[in-house]
């Protein structure tokens, strides 16, 4: 039931705030949504880059190494067939991709005469901007036939004979013009060029960027298709951009994430065989941390829609702490005791722990955010599971017969050296002090309001990126143009309005290229116009006559052309409802958006100069017209959600030293308790400054895990039973404690990927810091005041 | 050709440039200067920006290219590799050439390509579309020839060697 139902989401944005205002609510839809950050940069090359180093001969694949072989060719001939054989791979993929509704524009230079079907070709009067300024009249008629008959004796000829007897002013090239890329790649073989010899492609895909499954699933079935071409055995497919990348950055993660827990998981199992000498023991103790888990997917899946993929990474994490529950319960084992008994006897302090966390985490819930309540009820359900299930379900299967761990001699040695270290009064007030100088002097500033500096790039992927974008033109992820306005049509008239000013920029080199909604589909009202100007057949057809006077073309060659004409006067002007039916269609649909009862427009925008510039478009717009940086706006989510978090552990703290308070009735106590915990998760944040780390939200989380660990060891070396054989087990209970977590943690501290990184350094030296300070802070036994 | 009701006429050099590159001037009527290169096409008018298209795109140039390098560097491995060749008449006087595209794409647009030769020189290169459109390119003394209301007749009469 529970992995039916669990729908887990990647997609980042269900982590963030939610937002409140429009323009917040489209920053979260752009930030993966955005036509800019929904294109896949493509480039096909040969498979043999370097001709240098030939392939191993066992391995190349016999095709492979003949286009290698030619490939390698000096001769021009050589390069121009290697050339043509990519061309006709990218032709290929696009044609392959064409129909598929996971792509909604598949470009890669070739010209396009299907760029509008057949039956709206009569649409191009209306959107072609020749009748602005120029009337089908019998000046420009005679003008555009002589340039045609030019053609004709040209190099162009074959382009044009077909296309000529329905469209002599070439309306439909003009729409070809318009609509390609403003900076377009070298054209060779009929598509897109790099200098580095691949075919480009520009894919855009229907799902949003920061969804990795969804964009895993668009690459693969790019890849699907490129591997069903002839031919491809040759040459090789690469792909750039934001989607790309957050598949290659899950999957690096997974994957570095994986082999760590496998090492990790064998060391812990060695430990706790070593620990407890028993293979059913280790076994059950499993038990708690898997029912946890499960309760707690389970909690998820019944209370929300969607689960987020990071509440579950975080979830996981935080549910670290359970995994004591067992170990407490097998330490605390006195030989011929049953195991009920033991449970019984340390039920009131893990219960007090227990019940301090989940008290803690409501604070979480309050959060309002999305993520943050998920993860409250994960933690919270599978702590109390796992708390329950040691007490009622562990204690009862655990083997009668054990081992008591408080008759080893190397614990009892343990406790003496413990008991005999010095608890100075000075202790808390020197690392305070220590704290603060340390979080005064740190280097560079003190939060990491990047997500993406977590989980960053190869370089070489960066660099390929930039060239493949700069190469192609494509569109900057970063900046977009919002246009506002309260209908459809109205955006296309604001869209309208400011293109002289965007021409003016585009000119004046401020931005490489600025694409406006109404570039692809100008207003009903200018369509209007347009028609307004177009010739009635009779007129059309004597101004046509007049125009051919003395130019050899038959006669009656221009029928089509003075059907087309009478056509277009009487269409219905073209809407994006009409539109969608073109390939470029889902061009626009992503360029025009309904939100909050009023219509967004989104111009697209690549390589930017002078951001000022940019901006002061939307000067005198009232709001209209606005200049959205995503990367900006993005770190002030992730700001405004770190002090969310920060409240709700504000809020958190308080409850939990009323709880701790309550639970032990004696403020003292909770001071010996809470006092070492606050001070260790201090020291943890003061180190990490002074190692120049920034404070993000994933060290945020692993602090927090460190806290409620710190927490059991505070509680069980303050506990006073007099007996110091239960202080051995308290002891050694600890012992294995911090050594599974610096064992599992340890090793994530190791990770290359700095989100692994971030966590397991946190926890490991939380871990250090809590386990020590708590024992320097812990009041003397009866046994040594003695 | 089709489209116009009398032949067209235009008058220019065509130079090779060495390698695949091919330069098509025409003074008249109007200037204009195509060059191939690299496999793409540059156009080029007076007071025009110039405009680019893929070789590909252009099958008559293709055509035109392949032949024209073949013929002037006698690189008869090309011809034949892009060409099947048919030779007529007397390779010491009045000869014809006939090459037929191999390539079927080409062939959908240009049928055939015929040239006409006396001894060492080529008279004429005929370029038979696929449309039934004939262009007749008159080389180097025979350009000169070029009748005022030219006909097919007439310049295929040309070209097949009244002297």
């Amino acid at each position: 039931m529970v992995s039916q139902r669990l729908k887990v989401s990647t997609d980042l944005r269900s982590f963030m705030p939610a937002p409140t205002t429009p323009d917040q609510r489209l920053l979260m839809e752009q930030v993966g949504d955005g036509p800019g950050s929904r294109l896949l940069l493509l480039a096909i090359s040969r498979s043999c880059p370097a001709p240098a180093l030939p392939a191993p001969a066992g391995l190349a694949h016999p095709a492979q190494r003949a286009s290698c072989a030619r490939g390698t060719e000096p001769s021009m001939a050589g390069a121009g067939q290697s050339d043509a054989q990519l061309a006709a791979l990218s032709q290929g993929l696009v044609g392959a991709l064409h129909g598929d509704k996971r792509y909604s524009q598949v470009l890669n230079g070739s010209f396009d005469l299907g760029a509008l079907p057949s039956g709206l070709l009569p649409y191009r009067y209306l959107l072609s901007p020749t009748l602005d300024t120029q009337p089908l009249d019998e000046p420009y008629l005679a003008d555009q036939l002589q340039q045609r008959l030019d053609d004709l004796s040209s190099p162009a000829a074959s382009l044009l004979k077909g296309l000529l007897p329905r469209d002599p002013t070439l309306e439909v090239l003009k729409l070809a013009e318009r609509w390609t890329p403003a900076k377009s790649p070298e054209l060779r073989e009929g598509v897109w060029f790099s200098p580095q010899n691949e075919a480009l492609l520009l894919v855009q895909t229907a799902a949003a960027g920061f969804d990795p499954d969804a964009q895993q699933q668009a690459i693969d079935g790019i890849q699907h298709a490129f591997n069903a071409l002839p031919g491809h055995a040759g040459a090789k497919l690469e792909f750039s951009g934001p989607g790309y990348f957050s598949v290659v950055v899950g999957a690096q993660t997974r994957h570095q994430a994986d082999w760590i827990g496998r090492i990790s998981s064998v060391g812990f199992i060695v430990l706790l065989l070593l620990a407890y000498r028993s293979l059913s023991s280790l076994l059950l103790s499993a038990l708690p941390i898997a029912s946890a888990a499960l309760a707690g997917i389970a909690a998820l899946t019944v209370v929300f829609s969607e689960v987020h993929g990071i509440t579950l990474a975080f979830g996981f994490t935080l549910l670290g702490v359970a995994q004591e529950y067992p170990i407490r319960v097998l330490s605390h084992r006195r030989a011929g005791e049953d195991a009920v008994q033991s449970v019984r006897a340390l039920w009131p302090l893990l219960l007090t722990a227990i019940a301090s966390a989940c008290i803690a985490y409501l604070a979480f819930y309050a959060s309002g955010v999305n993520g943050l309540k998920q993860l409250a009820v994960f933690t919270i359900v599978g702590l109390l599971v796992a708390g329950f299930s040691t007490r009622y379900l562990l204690s009862r299967l655990l083997p009668v017969r054990v081992r008591d761990v408080a008759d080893m001699r190397w614990l009892a040695k343990a406790r003496d050296l413990v008991d005999r270290l010095p608890r100075p009064r000075w202790i808390p007030v020197v690392v305070a002090l220590a704290i603060i100088l340390m979080l005064a002097v740190a280097p560079g500033p003190f939060w990491q309001n990047n997500l993406a500096a977590l989980t960053p790039l190869p370089q070489d992927m960066l660099l390929r990126d930039a060239r493949l974008r700069e190469a192609l033109g494509a569109p900057d992820v970063r900046y977009l143009l919002v246009l506002q306005a309260s209908t459809e049509q109205g955006v296309l008239a604001l869209s309208e309005q400011l293109q002289p000013k965007v021409d003016a920029l585009v000119a004046q080199h401020a931005v490489d290229a600025l694409e406006l909604p109404s570039r692809y589909l100008p207003t009903v009202a200018l369509q209007q116009a347009r028609q307004q100007k177009l010739p009635d057949r009779a007129s059309l057809q004597s101004e046509l006559n007049q125009a051919l006077q003395g130019l050899p073309f038959r006669p009656d060659l221009f029928q089509p052309f003075l059907d087309d004409v009478e056509t277009a006067r009487q269409l219905p002007p073209l809407t994006p409802e009409l539109y969608v039916q073109t390939p470029l269609g889902q061009r626009l649909a992503a360029m025009l958006m309904q939100r909050d009862g009023h219509w967004l427009g989104l111009g697209t925008v690549s390589g930017v100069h002078n951001v000022a510039a940019l901006q002061a478009l939307g000067a005198d717009s009232g709001g209209n017209v606005r200049l959205l940086d995503l990367k900006v706006a993005s770190e002030s989510l992730v700001a405004a959600y770190r002090t969310r978090i920060l409240q709700a552990l504000l809020v958190a703290s308080v409850l939990l030293v009323l709880t701790i308070t309550f639970a032990l009735r004696s403020l003292r106590r909770a001071w010996h308790v809470l006092a070492p915990m606050t001070l260790a998760t201090f020291l943890v944040l003061a180190v990490e400054r002074m190692m120049g780390i920034e404070i993000s939200l994933f060290h945020l989380v692993a602090l927090i895990l460190a806290g409620g660990l710190g927490l059991h060891y505070a509680l069980f070396f303050e506990r006073d039973t007099g007996d110091p054989a239960e202080q051995r087990r308290t002891l050694h209970a600890t012992i294995v404690c911090v050594l599974s977590a610096l064992l599992v943690f340890g090793m994530l501290a190791w990770a290359t990927i700095p989100v692994l990184r971030a966590i397991g350094l946190t926890v490991s030296l939380g871990v250090a810091f809590h386990f020590c300070l708590s024992i320097l802070m812990a009041p003397h036994t009866h046994a040594s005041e003695d | 050709m089709q489209v116009l009701d009398r032949p067209l006429v235009v008058s220019g050099e065509l130079a090779w440039l060495g390698g695949d590159k091919l330069q098509r001037h025409v003074e008249h009527p109007n200037d204009e200067t195509a060059t191939i290169a690299d496999g793409e096409v540059t156009q080029q008018r007076a007071g025009k920006s110039p405009r680019h298209f893929s070789l590909s795109r252009a099958p008559q140039l293709q055509v035109l290219l392949d032949s024209f390098v073949a013929l002037l560097s006698g690189d008869a491995g090309r011809l034949q590799q892009a060409f099947e060749i048919r030779q007529g008449g007397d390779p010491a006087a009045a000869w014809t050439l006939t090459l037929v595209p191999r390539d079927a794409k080409v062939a959908k647009t240009v049928a055939g390509i015929t040239i006409d030769g006396d001894g060492k020189t080529s008279r004429c290169m005929r370029m038979q579309e696929a449309d039934g459109d004939l262009a007749i390119d008159m080389l180097g003394p025979l350009a000169a020839k070029m009748p005022a209301q030219p006909t097919r007749e007439a310049l295929l009469a040309l070209c097949q060697g009244a002297h």
